[in-house]
């Protein structure tokens, strides 16, 4: 292995990580530093089982009009977000666990479900372009965001796929780019997952607490 | 249906002009809301940019930052907006692009990447007065902030919420429709949103209560106003004084057959509430106060609410927040009262009396915001014969398209009736000759959804079918 590669695949990630992990981290105390409104009035519900019901919206497709009526969507949304899981999980693996890729037909899943990342990638972002709702939404971030991603599944797939006689091109491109990828991350519309939690445990408090989910039979026979 | 006849040039509405004559007329009247400080009028002399600027870091909370910064714009909140489906070539009609409006300005004056790049996110920040007048028109004219959208956002972006974020900091600017200010000043005023003086509100419940005792022949029938102790204080839609008495009276019919002990206050009566259309949590707060302090100086035992979608999720749920009021007392819809009635048997009803076929539309600010949705069927099941549903309905129904503060905005009607379509289609599908809600602004709404579609229906609340089922007692 090249110095260059083994820098990059185990200091300059590590860096990459680092830099990402602090950059959350003051994101979230920045956060939490807006004022939160404190809750008056008398529970109608459970906040907590709103909570519950709103953060495993997820995995509930059926619960979303938007999800419910295009199921392809869903599994496009799933799929692609397989895909950035296995390209995040296979910048650990190769520098710290290679032996994972031997056998188990871990490489063939993998490598399956990046592709199909990368298939469904590429028509998110005809999409975007096509649709002219989206495009008028749509920020250079956005593109980037999508591109940045795209090539980060195809750059994982190649690692996978090439021959071993294309030596380190392909591990160096995919190295390269997912440590630009944590870098640039905290400040695109990538780190939405950071927000997510958020987003969703507001919403399902407040139709939990009014009782819009889990309401209390109580309520309605003596009032509150 | 109407034909395509009704296209609205949205260019025209996003660009029209800020009309300051009622404004002025208050400032030169010298109102005390103004000089209170209490209701904001324009000033052209300001730096509003500037102004706005402040206000948005001092106004924003935990929940907005989250869903100003969560939209990862995958475009689907536009298959559930009604005004993105009506017109869906259209891109300003998709709900992320509304609050993007709003979320350019925030991302240019307080997010990250906004402040560091602002090309890349498209952060901007409002550059004159002429740039907040276009989000005027935005925000108020192109969205009723039903939450539709929210609930089919993957991300549990609250669109509606940044919508009334926005109104809210241009209320303090004085950058609102007329009719927003207008609204807005007799409730400062008067306590109540029609301007309805204190004279004017005994006067009807007296000739109400003449009434009602000349077609019941019952002399003990009553509108008691300012009664101490008792089981609960109700709490009304200013409309019901000034054009729909009717519902009023039919609440006295059902209260009496219930024997129930009841009044109304003389001073804090009205559950609607300006404040939530425009933004305004002071105002919001000011008015919700009036009738949680008129029911602890009456020691009722709770507080029930007549028939209005925003002034029960006015008065039941944002109000104590917007007031800093901790809740004492159960408050409740008037729908869950009768609920009650009839499952206690104290009052009996037949639905035979109810033959029509009868659909429900569930008001957003109650079966979005709020908490009922399978109470109104309850009771809606036992007083008419021929109960249907609308599809779809519940949290997904549509909006009546008069939400949100639309039906006082006469400058934004004609998008709100094209846009209206959906609804429209929603209702005729149904093939209810009866439209029942329970809000006295969906009735508004709804009312000028059938006549512009020249729909076969006629509008009616729960109280309306309640009433005419009602058996009296032998
Ligand atoms: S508001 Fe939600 S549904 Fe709409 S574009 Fe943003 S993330 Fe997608
Ligand atoms: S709140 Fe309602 S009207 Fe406003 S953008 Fe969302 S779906 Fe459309």
């Amino acid at each position: 292995m090249s110095p260059l590669l083994r820098v990059l695949q185990d200091e300059v990630q590590i860096v990459a990580l680092s830099f990402l992990g602090i950059v959350y981290v003051l994101k979230l105390l920045w956060i939490f530093r807006f004022p939160h409104r404190t809750e008056r009035t008398f529970a109608a519900g459970s906040a907590r089982a709103g909570v519950q019901s709103s953060l495993m919206n997820v995995l509930m497709p059926w619960q979303m009009e938007s999800t419910r009526s295009d199921p392809v969507f869903y599994v496009q949304f799933a799929l692609f977000h397989a895909g950035v899981l296995a390209a995040i999980a296979l910048s650990f693996i190769v520098p710290y666990a290679p032996g994972l890729l031997v056998g188990h037909g871990v490489r063939p899943v993998m490598l399956a479900t990046l592709i199909a990342a990368l298939m469904i990638g590429l028509g998110r972002l005809a999409r975007r372009i096509r649709r002219p709702g989206l495009r008028l939404i749509s920020t250079p971030d956005d593109y980037l965001s999508l591109v940045l991603t795209i090539v980060f599944f195809a750059t994982a797939a190649l690692l996978l796929a090439a021959p071993a006689d294309w030596g380190e091109g392909p591990a160096i491109a995919f190295f390269a780019l997912t440590a630009l990828f944590l870098v640039y991350v905290p400040f695109s519309k990538v780190c939405h997952y950071l927000y997510y939690p958020f987003t969703r445990i507001f919403l399902g408090h407040t139709l939990g607490h009014r009782g819009v989910v889990a309401r209390r039979a109580r309520v309605d026979a003596e009032g509150i | 249906m109407r034909p395509e006849e009704d296209r609205v040039d949205i260019d025209r509405i996003l660009s029209l002009p800020l009309e300051t004559g009622s404004q002025e007329k208050a400032a030169g009247q010298s109102l005390p809301s103004v000089g209170r400080g209490d209701l904001m009028t324009y000033d052209a002399a300001q730096n509003n940019p500037g102004r706005f600027a402040d206000l948005v870091r001092r106004k924003l909370n935990r929940s907005l930052v989250a869903s100003l910064e969560a939209c990862v714009h995958c475009g689907l909140c536009a298959d559930s907006c009604h005004y993105a489906l009506a017109r869906p070539d259209d891109p300003r009609m998709v709900p992320a692009y509304k609050a993007d409006q709003v979320r350019r300005m925030y991302k240019r004056i307080v997010g990250w990447t906004g402040r560091l790049v602002p090309g890349l996110v498209h952060a901007k920040r409002p550059a004159s007065d002429e740039d907040l007048n276009r989000l005027k028109n935005v925000v108020f004219g192109t969205c009723s902030a039903c939450r539709r959208c929210t609930m089919n956002c993957p991300m549990g972006v609250e669109n509606a919420a940044i919508v009334r974020f926005a109104r809210g900091i241009l209320a303090d600017l004085g950058i609102v429709p007329e009719g927003v200010f207008n609204v807005s000043r007799d409730q400062w005023e008067s306590g109540n949103q029609m301007g309805v003086s204190e004279q004017d509100y005994l006067e009807t419940i007296d000739w109400v209560k003449e009434e009602l005792q000349a077609e019941t022949g019952d002399p003990s029938i009553d509108l008691p106003v300012d009664v101490e102790g008792c089981d609960f204080m109700y709490t009304i839609n200013p409309r019901e004084v000034k054009f729909d008495p009717r519902s009023l009276a039919n609440a006295a019919k059902i209260f009496k057959l219930a024997g129930e002990s009841w009044t109304l206050p003389r001073w804090g009566w009205d559950q609607t509430n300006f404040g939530l259309f425009s933004g305004d949590d002071r105002l919001g707060g000011f008015v919700a106060r009036n009738a949680y302090e008129a029911a602890e100086r009456l020691k009722a035992k709770r507080i029930v609410i007549s028939e209005c979608g925003h002034g029960y999720r006015s008065t039941r749920w944002e109000g104590y927040n917007w007031a800093g009021y901790d809740q004492k007392l159960p408050t409740e819809s008037v729908v869950v009262t009768i609920q009650r009635y009839i499952r206690e048997g104290r009052i009996t009803v037949d639905p035979s009396r109810n033959p029509d076929p009868v659909t429900f539309h569930d008001s957003c600010n109650i079966a979005r915001s709020g908490d009922l949705i399978a109470q109104p069927r309850w009771v809606l099941r036992r007083v008419c014969s021929d109960f249907r549903e609308m599809h779809p309905n519940g949290r997904e129904n549509y909006c009546c398209t008069g939400g949100s503060g639309l039906l006082s905005m006469a400058e934004y009607r004609p998008l709100r009736l094209e846009v209206a379509r959906i609804k429209a289609e929603q209702l005729k599908a149904t093939g209810a000759k009866v439209l029942c809600t329970m809000c006295h602004n969906c009735i508004d709404g709804l009312n000028d959804v059938v006549k512009h579609y020249r729909l076969d229906m006629k509008v009616v609340q729960v109280m309306d079918l309640v009433a005419g089922a009602l058996v009296a007692p032998e």
